[in-house]
Formats: C-alpha cells, structure tokens, sequence
C-alpha cells in the first residue's frame, strides 16, 4: 500500500525535515503533499484524498487544533486519520486534541521508527519496509 | 524553581533535540554561560511561553555550528543551505528546546508557546526576572541557551 501524506506546518524546515524523516521510516510513500496552515490544508482537500494527515498545532490563520476540529466535523475528511506533531507534551494539549478527533500526537523532537509506528497504528496496518 | 533543575533540563532537551534532529552529539559545559560566551557573528533566535511559570527562551549558536545543524536538519549538504534556512532551523530547535524544557519542568501544565522569531546579529534582549544559561559544544561551534522565568510566576 502507497500512502498520500499531507503535512501540515508553517516551517519549511519542518516540513522539509519531516519528508525526509518520513523517507527514512521505511514507509510505502507515493506522495507528500504540504500546507502551511490548517486553512491551506482544507483548500488542499477539496482536490485531493490523502490517507493521513501530519499537522502542527502552533500556526497561523489556522491553527491545528481548528484544523482537526474541522475535519473531525466533515462528513467525507474525518474518515482521513489526523497526527498531530508538536512539541508541547503536556497531557492536557494531548488529551485535547485525541479528544478532538485526532488519531495520534508524536512530541517533537521524534525518530524515524516513532512517526512510522504512529502512522501505522492510525491506519490499522503495517507496511513493509522496502 | 531550583536553578540546577533548569541547567538539567536544558542539558537534557539540548541533547535530544541534536542528536535526535540533527544526528549529531554535543558537549554541555560544566559551568553557566556568560554574556562573553554569546557569539556576536551567529544565528539568534528567541521566544515566549505563558503558562505557570511565564518567561522566555533564547538559542543563539556559531554560524559554523548553525550551518552544519542546518544541513544534518534538512539532509542537504552544508553549501546548499541558504542563511534563511539555517535561521529557520534555529528556530525549529529554539522551539524543541524550550517545548523539551517546560515538559521537562511542569509536565502537567499546559504552555502557550509563541512563534520564534530570529535576532539580529549581536542584538541582546533586557528581562526582568531570573535567567538560567548553558552552553554547549557541537564541535563546530558553541550553542548557548538561555532560560527566562518571569518574576512571579
């Protein structure tokens, strides 16, 4: 299975960064798209499916809390899995945003192994390595 | 808050945050940073937290040392990266860091952490309140934090 990943960050560096985190997780990725805030993610959706969503919480116009409030609310995106990469640990902003709707919560700083086994969990699957 | 409680922290969430991101292995100095030991020629970047405690948090690292982090954060050789993606890149660690610290800190509460955003070169930052430092060794260069609590808080 090949996955369609959106990543949703207002830093290219981070965003950069997770592309290639991602490259090296061992995960099947046919394609990474990116935004660079929640609004931009939803613009996005309306061309196109992905099969997980990487969002920040931290960004302009909006942030990643409304995003997976949003989504969580949209008949057709909630089906989408939402991971939420931060780097606030607190139990209370994760509680929150599972509580939201969101599927996973990876703190920053985070490796390769971590993000590919919060993925997986989130899709219920398991990908080979190539 | 104990002032060696933050020098682990910081000394902690330095180390995760390099090795981590940036593949690469650093050296904390036994002793607190000075205002001597703050680079005039590096990359600078600070921030704010509100929660409990309220206060600030400033990174400032060697241009030697901010190109290399910048090319092992990005995976791109050190001559590709542009002086704004080493700042952005110091501004992605400044915001671990911190967010490392503060969890480390006060895992209960929840902080309110604000954009980083870069200083000019050699440009210092007045505070009231108590200020914890590190620096640390990359090899490279020296990368130096700062920890801000606001008074009363």
């Amino acid at each position: 299975m090949q996955l369609r990943i959106l990543i949703v960050d207002d830093s290219p560096a981070m965003r950069s960064f997770i592309r290639r985190v991602l490259d090296l997780s061992g995960l099947t990725i046919s394609e990474c798209l990116e935004a660079s805030d929640g609004r931009e993610a939803l613009e996005l959706l309306e061309g196109t499916w992905v099969d997980a969503i990487l969002t920040d919480i931290n960004m302009p116009r909006m942030d990643g809390e409304e995003l997976v409030r949003r989504l969580a609310e949209h008949d057709v995106f909630r089906l989408i899995p939402v991971l939420v990469v931060s780097t606030d640990r607190t139990e209370t902003r994760m509680q929150r945003l599972l509580t939201l709707g969101a599927k996973g919560y990876v703190t920053k700083p985070f490796a390769p192994e971590t993000l590919r086994e919060v993925i997986e969990n989130s899709l219920g699957v398991t990908h080979g390595v190539e | 808050m104990e002032s060696n409680e933050v020098q682990a922290a910081l000394a902690s969430a330095v180390e995760e945050v390099v090795e981590t991101m940036c593949f690469a292995s650093v050296i904390a100095s036994s002793e607190a940073a000075s205002d001597d030991d703050v680079s005039k020629s590096g990359v600078s970047a600070e921030l704010r937290f509100e929660g409990d405690p309220s206060g600030g948090f400033r990174l400032d690292v060697e241009s030697a040392a901010a190109r290399v982090l910048g090319a092992a954060f990005l995976g791109r050789e050190e001559h590709e990266v542009t002086d704004a993606q080493q700042g952005e890149v110091v501004c992605e660690l400044a915001n671990m860091i911190c967010g490392s610290v503060l969890s480390r800190l006060e895992r209960a509460t929840t902080f309110h952490i604000t954009h980083p955003c870069l200083v000019p070169k050699g440009a210092t930052t007045a505070y009231v309140g108590t200020e914890v430092r590190r620096c640390f060794d990359l090899g490279e260069g020296v990368m130096t934090t700062c920890f801000r609590i606001q008074q009363g808080t």
